[in-house]
């Protein structure tokens, strides 16, 4: 686990495009109060780090057996399986080191928010260039809500422009406290029915509303929300609705509508979950997005399709 | 685990795809693209019926003599719905085989063709115009030649006897008898070839990297340069030697004028006689126009925009056909076409975008046939690049309508030939940069942005030109090598030296593990520093031998096949009355020491150092073990050597050891002097080098297996090991002073969706700018997905004009070999 004034970060992606204007960097930080069915980032949910094991890399060599002291691994089929309750506290990652394939890997890292804004700051030349900055996102941000902080402040010192991608399920003090340092909130809203968001992401929505009510008063100008065209979960004409009805009431004037893609399925296999949702017909993908457009034009709400 | 190894997402179409903008540069398109590669000997032919006559001519005027011989014969072709008139060969795509240059190379292929008529090539492609040929060859009784050209029987008897008279007569033979009997390390080299060390023998010596004075050319016309000719051969009296030699340069200019004169004539009469008898009135009224054209120019100067490009092309192709050009290019376009584009008047901007479809098909059915070595180092690629953009002699940004519609055109055709480049500056217009950045995205691999500001720094010091001068001549000899346009010495080119092979002779204590030779001699490599100073040592010694090989080389070209009409074009030959082989041109520091692999040397120290003698996991004796078992059975070990931080990461560590080595070699090739008294310039460039150099290499510390390809370009890390993304590829490769380099070449590949929509755009822009900025030299992109690709490799028919760009050019991706094509698709993986 992270140590004092580190945060768990399980990626940082260079040259990212499409969260936030410009060029930018992606941080990913660990944990998310929500599981939602759908998380293209299903490693990004707990806090802690995971193991992932990648079965096209695997040949079966066993070395992870021998080499993990908690016996967490057996033999199924010729190809190992891991007992993640079991993994040793002493040696968690003794697998990993052993494994001579590369198929182990250990996601998630503990690191100081300046050994993370190191990275990010790299790149300020190509921010400045394309109006670009770095992005905080996730898991949920605020589920690290100091770290997050560390991170804000010192974007906004290195005068480099931040945003975070957040769920909105914070805690209102948190967002309150960093907002000021915060360039573009992309507030990632799924629906607006406090029943229907507890069956769709295992939570309610609670606390999400207020957050997006005190930012739609406080900061609309640094607002994106953005609304996931789940099919089948949240891209039924009624959901949408009652989005739009809430941004009415809220006076946001625009949305981003994020297409459903399954990047994340493989993501699933490697962390032994299943991945609950059918492969959609491209063809429905887009007409689930046009009859979203028609439903937020239909509320005066602009809305462009982006996320991809 | 990042999140860039799980995108490989569906299929997803290029954003930007062209189409002809009339159906008559459709059709070209089309035609050219069901054609077969033809081998035509007809120039040979004549050149030969010539040279068989000339002897006892001095050198320049023989070599005037027989190529304008050549031209007053060869059959004036001008093709069904062809415009421009002018053609290489008498086919659609054909190439004329250059026994003058190297003959041996050719009859040995000839000899391998009969006694095996069904060879199979393994590195050459299979698909497109390739197939096409070998289908036909079985239909109609042709022969395969060269892998992938057809020659009827009765030619390639032809053609085995113009063989036979050069094999003595030609350049490489010239050049054998001189340094294998006078160079001291001529067996080194011959051992240098066996091992991989070097790009095979010169074989047939290619010409190149070189562009002429189009400006002049046109503005003139060659009437007036005939005439200063005459004015200069009627004021001389040879008094003194060597200056008393220029008679025979002028003399030699004019005759080569005169041959080229007769060739741009006999076209008009073949256009007149097809007007004669053409049934269709429209087509009748084209024919007239060009027949005209012809009249007029290159004799005179053009009157309307079609007679300039009509003018350019035929100055073009006769110093094409002169000799065996790789990177002969078109230099400036936009620049030298505008004025006449403006002076006409009467030519729209479409129509000007159309002109230029029907020229770059004609720049692509120019072929070119070697040894199989080079070919395959080519991939049949000319390098005939077209720089756009950049500034005038003042510095204000010259990039202007001719610069928009040659881009649109190459967004509509996707033509491999010529390959568009920027000279980028910050002040070039946005919608000029758009364009470009428009056209990066239709995958066809180009434009490639280059830094003018570099380069202006390089000239500087290496001519010691003044900066307006620099500015308004910077162009680009080849694919990455800047040359100045009409000013400089078109390079005899030199082939290159494998670094990977030197880490190879290094490790083995100076015998190749591959085939057993012995090298060098065996160093000490106890320390680290040991082990980098025992490569350096080497490349010291593979790098010297080198240059001073070529300068032999030179030398013989010199004597055999000196490039007259070429000259004529480039200032100031005329003026000093020199030939360019004598010293003719105002810059004579081009010939360049190319080499390719120096990513890999330093990832291979870097894990060296980390591995036997930082953290000593492993001494360097086993280390050696596991590379000799090509890593089979040292997974582990593997797995700890590939994750030793490397070039491209902006790991001040490994990249610590690029730039020493880096710095090293410029400072070491500059202590040479060339054949021509100037300092050879250092250069990397990698055309395809990375795949045959590779394959000869047995497996390195940093984690490459035996036979693998070697990183590709210049800064371009290893395939897979850049793991911080292309900002970190970027600021690793800033690090590095551009300047002292002539070329350099960096690839990055992007997804389709990393550069959607006029965002994607403006944030590719942001991305040159910033590399620029540091300041970078060179950066050009292939926008590919993976899923296309691997489609391509299943169905090659599918996807006959999906063009990728593969270090430092473009070619037909399905006309491209196996290993290459895997070489882009492991690139676009990222997955090790």
């Amino acid at each position: 686990m992270a140590g004092e004034g580190e945060g768990v970060v399980f990626d940082i992606q260079h040259y990212a495009v499409t969260d936030g204007p410009g060029i930018r960097t992606l941080v990913f930080l660990k944990g998310c109060p929500l599981r939602c069915a759908w998380c293209c980032n299903p490693e990004s949910q707990r806090r802690g780090p995971d193991l992932r094991h990648s079965a096209p890399r695997c040949r079966g060599c066993f070395a992870c057996q021998a080499a993990c002291p908690g016996g967490g691994v057996s033999r199924e089929g010729g190809r190992p399986v891991f007992d993640r309750a079991r993994c040793c506290p002493a040696d968690p990652w003794a697998c990993v080191e052993a494994c001579p394939q590369g198929a182990l890997s250990r996601v998630g890292e503990a690191m100081s928010a300046d050994r993370v804004m190191a990275r990010v700051a790299a790149d300020k030349p190509f921010y400045d260039n394309s109006g670009g900055g770095v992005t905080f996102s996730g898991g949920e941000p605020f589920a690290q809500a100091s770290f997050l902080r560390g991170l804000l402040e010192r974007s906004r010192s290195l005068g480099i422009h931040a945003a975070v991608e957040t769920c909105g399920c914070a805690d209102a003090s948190d967002v309150a406290a960093s907002a000021e340092q915060v360039d573009l909130f992309l507030f990632d809203l799924k629906s607006a029915d406090p029943a229907c968001h507890e069956a769709l992401t295992g939570a309610s929505n609670d606390r999400i509303l207020r957050n997006l009510r005190f930012l739609s008063a406080n900061y609309p100008d640094r607002l994106l929300v953005r609304v996931p065209l789940v099919p089948g979960f949240t891209d039924s004409p009624e959901n949408l609705s009652g989005i739009a009805g809430l941004l009415v009431e809220l006076r946001v004037t625009r949305v981003e509508l994020m297409p459903y893609h399954e990047l994340g399925r493989d993501k699933y296999k490697g962390l032994a979950r299943p991945y609950p949702i059918p492969t959609p017909r491209p063809a429905d993908l887009a007409a689930s997005a046009a009859r979203a457009v028609s439903v937020f034009r239909s509320r005066g709400i602009d809305s462009t399709v982006g996320g991809v | 685990m990042t999140i860039a190894d799980l995108q490989t997402p569906a299929f997803v179409p290029r954003e930007v795809r062209g189409l002809p903008s009339s159906p008559g540069t459709a059709a070209l398109k089309q035609r050219y693209l069901s054609s077969p590669l033809m081998v035509d000997v007809e120039y040979l032919r004549h050149l030969t019926a010539s040279h068989r006559r000339t002897d006892g001519l001095e050198t320049l005027e023989r070599r005037a003599e027989d190529h304008a011989f050549a031209l007053e014969h060869l059959t004036p072709v001008i093709h069904p719905m062809d415009r421009l008139a002018g053609n290489k060969t008498r086919f659609i795509r054909g190439a004329v085989p250059y026994a003058n240059y190297a003959a041996g190379p050719f009859l040995r292929e000839i000899r391998r063709q009969e006694q095996d008529a069904q060879q199979k090539v393994a590195e050459q492609g299979t698909g497109g115009g390739i197939a096409l040929a070998r289908e036909r060859a079985e239909q109609e009784g042709l022969t395969v030649l060269s892998g992938k050209f057809l020659i009827s029987a009765e030619d390639l008897e032809e053609f085995k006897d113009l063989c036979g008279y050069w094999e003595d007569r030609c350049m490489m033979a010239a050049g054998e008898r001189l340094w294998k009997s006078s160079f001291v390390h001529g067996a080194f080299i011959e051992s240098g070839w066996t091992v991989g060390l070097y790009t095979a023998p010169h074989d047939p010596c290619p010409e190149g990297r070189i562009v002429l004075d189009f400006e002049t050319a046109l503005a003139r016309g060659n009437e007036a340069i005939l005439a200063e000719i005459e004015e200069r051969i009627s004021g001389f009296q040879p008094r003194a030697i060597p200056e008393a030699r220029s008679l025979y340069f002028w003399r030699a200019a004019r005759r080569a004028l005169k041959g080229a004169l007769a060739f741009a004539e006999r076209h008009a009469r073949e256009a007149e006689r097809l007007a004669s008898v053409e049934k269709d009135p429209a087509r009748r009224i084209e024919l007239l126009e060009t027949a005209a054209a012809c009249r007029r120019v290159p004799r005179h100067p053009p009157r309307t925009f079609r007679e300039a490009v009509q003018s350019f092309w035929f100055t073009y192709l006769l110093g094409h056909l002169e000799g065996a050009h790789l990177g002969y290019s078109p230099g400036r376009l936009d620049q030298v076409l505008h004025p006449w584009f403006v002076r006409d008047g009467g030519v729209s901007f479409d129509e000007a975008v159309t002109i230029f479809e029907e020229l770059f098909v004609k720049m692509t059915q120019i072929e070119y046939i070697a040894s199989m070595s080079w070919q395959g180092l080519g991939h049949g690629n000319l390098f005939q690049n077209c720089m756009l953009g950049g500034l005038d002699a003042e510095g204000r940004p010259a990039d202007n309508e001719m610069s928009l519609a040659i881009l649109q055109a190459q967004i509509n055709m996707q033509m491999t030939q010529p390959t568009l480049s920027v000279w980028y500056d910050d002040s070039l217009s946005d919608a000029f940069l758009m364009k470009a950045a428009e056209c990066a995205k239709t995958g066809v691999g180009y434009p490639a942005f280059f830094n003018l500001k570099t380069y202006v720094r390089h000239e500087r010091e290496a001519s010691g030109l003044p900066e307006s001068v620099i500015r308004s001549h910077a162009a680009m000899g080849g694919c990455t090598e800047p040359t100045l346009q009409g000013m400089s010495y078109g390079v005899v080119q030199a082939g290159f030296v494998n670094h990977g092979k030197l880490i190879d002779l290094t490790l083995g204590d100076g015998l190749d593990p591959v085939t057993g030779l012995r090298l060098f001699p065996p160093r000490p490599l106890s320390t680290y520093e040991d082990v980098e100073a025992s490569y350096v040592e080497n490349m010291h010694a593979a790098v010297r031998r080198w240059q001073q090989y070529w300068n032999y080389v030179m030398l013989a070209h010199r004597e055999t096949v000196p490039l007259v009409f070429c000259s004529v074009f480039v200032q100031d030959c005329l003026g000093r009355g020199l030939c360019m082989d004598d010293g003719g041109a105002v810059v004579n520091r081009t010939p360049t020491t190319l080499s390719s692999g120096l990513v890999n040397v330093a990832n291979s120290l870097a894990a060296i150092r980390r591995l036997c003698y930082h953290d000593r996991v492993v001494t360097l004796d086993e280390l050696r073990r596991a590379l000799a078992d090509n890593w089979k059975g040292h997974d582990l070990l593997r797995k700890k050597a590939l994750a030793v931080a490397k070039w491209g990461n902006d790991d001040d560590e490994a990249d610590a050891i690029f730039l020493r080595l880096f710095d090293d070699y410029c400072r070491w090739v500059a202590g040479q002097d060339n054949y021509l008294g100037c300092p050879y310039d250092p250069s990397m460039l990698a055309i395809s080098t990375p795949v045959p150099f590779g394959k000869v290499c047995a497996a390195f510390p940093d984690g490459r297996r035996a036979g693998e390809p070697l990183a590709d370009g210049v800064t371009s890390p290893f395939p897979g090991t850049d793991t911080h993304g292309p900002t970190a590829v970027i600021r690793s490769s800033g690090k590095v002073d551009h300047a002292r380099i002539r070329g350099g070449l960096l690839n990055l590949k992007f997804h389709p969706t990393a550069l959607k929509g006029e965002k994607g755009s403006r944030n590719l822009l942001a991305l040159i700018k910033t590399y620029f900025d540091m300041p970078g030299f060179h950066v050009q992109f292939n926008v590919v997905d993976s899923e296309m690709l691997r489609d391509a490799q299943a169905h090659p028919d599918r996807y006959r004009d999906l063009v990728v760009r593969v270090a430092g050019f473009s070619a037909y991706w399905v006309e491209m070999s196996r290993a290459l094509q895997d070489q882009v698709l492991w690139r676009t993986e990222h997955g090790w």
